[in-house]
């Protein structure tokens, strides 16, 4: 059986009379790579900081590894690498000297610590900017600095805090990569972020947060499974009489067909060929049509209707 | 702690503004108040020339020994003109001369305007006249001795010369870069808020990255201030070095002790920089702002812009210059150069480090605090 990595109980924080986190509970296995998803303000980082014991909380219970979390706990912390949404490194030191900087805080032996450093620059790609200044770096590649200073000590937990936020997508793609060879290499990992796909590339298992509370958790097909949607059809089409959409209301297995903007979007639960059947539908009663697809549910959607909003604002 | 010591000395020095502030600024403006200042007090202090004429009505030859012997040299007393007395009006009516002696069997000095000039060269005559026969008999028995009774005799006529109360002497000159050594060693408050700043996870990010590491926050800030108070007694012995070698600004012959006194400066700056860093509730700008003021102010009232400041605040309100850290540093100098004994330099040396040691506790007591309710 897997061992537990993180165990979070009941967790209550409150910031005056804002409840940040309310009875918050999770659960993490050894070699996940978790997913924290939710809307900006919804608690992830608040959860996150908990966990590392930089914040206070009013309620419940945190475990590392088995042990209570504490921050003077360095044992359990030094099995710990945490890269931060914001950018934190030294800005006059080298990138070669900022990851043995990093790295030096847990590791004491020079030896070994050179080789850790060694393998974290390539692990980024960052071999051929050990030199440069952090000043000197483009966007992504500072995320990636950003990245190695928070892995080179070879924690067994990873904590990830929105590490993509503006980033171009060659860097994305890559820290993503990266996320994956780390949790192959054994490593369990802890990723928050607003971005679904991201989320939904990676995670081995997902926690969805709202108004800090866990409203659902599972794997992505389970938690998609968890919703009445199965399917989406969007067809674009000029004019659309009300009795054919009446017609593909009728149909078995829609439970939604709105028609604006020329546009039809219907929402199916369950059954085969429901595409099929809506354009037989359509062509009987020789609607012209233009662009046809068909989506499976998003994440966006599992929180759409868990929550009735939108998981965020479309970028 | 030694990883953190030399990572933190690198980031440090490698810091332009840090380097400006705490090491070039210094030279700038210790450099622009040597050029400022020693122009004013050369025309305070030093003892120019008096330009006199000599009108020789009836030969004096003893007088006119007494004369050239104090016209000679760098520090000459007299610019003298040997000339008649028309000329010799002509001269004074055009202001080319403080006054004329004639010798007329006694001496009689004419002057145009009353002032300091016109003083000493009657005090000078005043003291001719009584002294005149001792100067005739070492004239005609021990003629050998005629320039050491002179000198004696033009010491007691110097009427602007100080009389100290001990061996040393010192200038308000010399004050000024004792403030600015004061000002200097303050600023490494700045370096000190950083400390505090980037151990802190509720000030920075670079604090929660610290603070999530197994490296307790005792030795990552023992590493950082270590490295901190040597890089800023490094600054602050650059400063003194550039006064004493370059700038050549005499602050006495006890030069260790001299750098000892920048030393403990330089701590009581970081150690009160590192309290402000540690302050709650107010930003990091305003911290900085704190830093900056707390120098500035702490200087101005050590006497670097207003050098009589320290006399009226000793009349009026004399705690302030027992605490003032600034003016702690500047007395340390001060000491030093006026005292034989080291009593009272200890006195100011102790209440610096009593005042390092209190800031860095409460410093400490601040940033105890390993949660925060909020980030």
């Amino acid at each position: 059986m897997e061992n537990t990595v993180v165990k979070i109980e009941n967790l209550v924080k409150r910031y005056k009379e804002l409840i940040a986190l309310d009875h918050f509970s999770l659960e993490i296995k050894e070699c996940e790579v978790f997913g924290l998803l939710g809307p900006n303000g919804s608690g992830k980082t608040t959860a996150i900081n908990c966990l590392l014991s930089l914040l206070t909380f009013d309620k419940g219970s945190i475990e590392i590894f088995g042990q209570r979390m504490a921050p003077d706990n360095y044992g359990v912390k030094s099995q710990i690498g945490v890269i931060m949404q914001n950018v934190a490194v030294i800005n006059e030191l080298t990138v070669r000297e900022n990851i043995d900087y990093f790295c030096g805080l847990y590791i004491r032996d020079k030896t070994l610590r050179q080789q850790y450093v060694k393998e974290a620059i390539e692990f980024v790609g960052l071999e051929d900017f050990v030199k440069f200044y952090p000043k000197k770096l483009s966007g992504g590649l500072l995320r990636r600095l950003n990245i190695a200073c928070g892995i080179a000590h070879k924690p067994r937990l990873i904590i990830l805090d929105e590490p993509t936020v503006a980033v171009d997508p060659q860097s994305r793609n890559k820290i993503l990569d990266g996320i994956t060879e780390l949790n192959k290499q054994g490593a369990t990992v802890i990723y928050t972020s607003h971005y679904m796909e991201e989320v939904e590339q990676i995670c081995t298992r997902i926690a969805i947060i709202d108004r800090g509370k866990n409203i659902a958790i599972g794997t992505t097909d389970e938690l998609k499974r968890m919703i009445h949607n199965t399917e989406t059809i969007t067809v674009e089409t000029a004019d659309l009489p009300d009795e054919t959409i009446e017609k593909i209301r009728s149909l078995e297995h829609i439970y939604e067909a709105i028609y604006a903007e020329n546009e039809l979007i219907v929402k199916c639960s369950g059954g085969r060929h429901n595409l099929v059947k809506l354009l037989d539908v359509l062509t009987a009663d020789d609607i012209s049509f233009g662009r046809v697809y068909s989506e499976r549910p998003t994440l966006n959607d599992v929180f759409l209707e868990i929550t009735g909003r939108q998981l965020r604002d479309k970028e | 702690m030694l990883h953190e010591l030399k990572y933190s000395f690198l980031s440090t020095v490698r810091e332009k503004s840090a380097v400006f502030w705490l090491m070039l600024f210094p030279l700038l403006l210790s450099t622009m108040f040597y050029f400022a200042f020693s122009n004013l007090f050369a025309s305070m202090n030093g003892f120019s020339q008096i330009p006199v004429a000599v009108v020789e009505v009836q030969k004096n030859e003893i007088f006119g020994k007494v004369m050239d012997t104090l016209s000679e040299g760098e520090d000459a007393m007299f610019k003298t003109t040997y000339t008649d007395g028309e000329n010799a009006m002509k001269l004074l009516e055009e202001g080319e001369i403080d006054g004329i002696i004639y010798t007329d069997g006694t001496l009689s000095l004419k002057v145009k305007t009353n002032g300091l000039s016109q003083s000493i060269i009657e005090s000078f005559l005043t003291q001719y006249n009584t002294q005149e026969a001792v100067i005739k008999e070492t004239v005609q028995n021990n003629p050998q001795k005629l320039e050491a009774v002179i000198a004696a005799f033009s010491k007691e006529i110097d009427a602007v010369e100080t009389k100290p109360l001990t061996n040393g002497t010192m200038d308000i000159f010399v004050g000024f870069f004792h403030a600015l050594i004061g000002m200097v060693a303050l600023m490494g408050s700045t370096l000190g808020f950083n400390v505090s700043a980037n151990n802190q996870a509720n000030l920075s990010q670079m604090g929660v990255r610290k603070a999530v590491s197994p490296t307790s926050k005792l030795k990552r800030v023992i590493g950082s201030m270590l490295s901190t108070f040597i890089i800023h007694c490094v600054c602050v012995a650059v400063t003194i070095t550039y006064m004493l070698l370059v700038l050549r600004i005499d602050m006495g012959d006890k030069i260790p002790m001299i750098y000892l006194s920048g030393f403990i400066g330089a701590l009581t700056g970081v150690s009160i920089g590192y309290f402000i860093g540690a302050l709650p509730r107010i930003s990091l700008n305003g911290k900085l702002g704190i830093c900056i003021g707390f120098t500035l102010v702490t200087s101005f009232f050590s006497g670097l812009y207003v050098a009589d400041i320290k006399g009226i605040l000793s009349v009026y309100a004399p705690i302030v210059n027992e605490i003032n850290p600034a003016t702690l540093i500047t007395d340390l100098f001060y000491c030093l150069m006026l005292y034989d004994d080291y009593t009272r330099y200890m006195q100011k040396f102790i209440t610096l480090l009593i005042i390092s040691v209190i800031f860095t506790l409460a410093g400490v007591l601040l940033t105890r605090r390993k949660k925060y309710a909020s980030l």
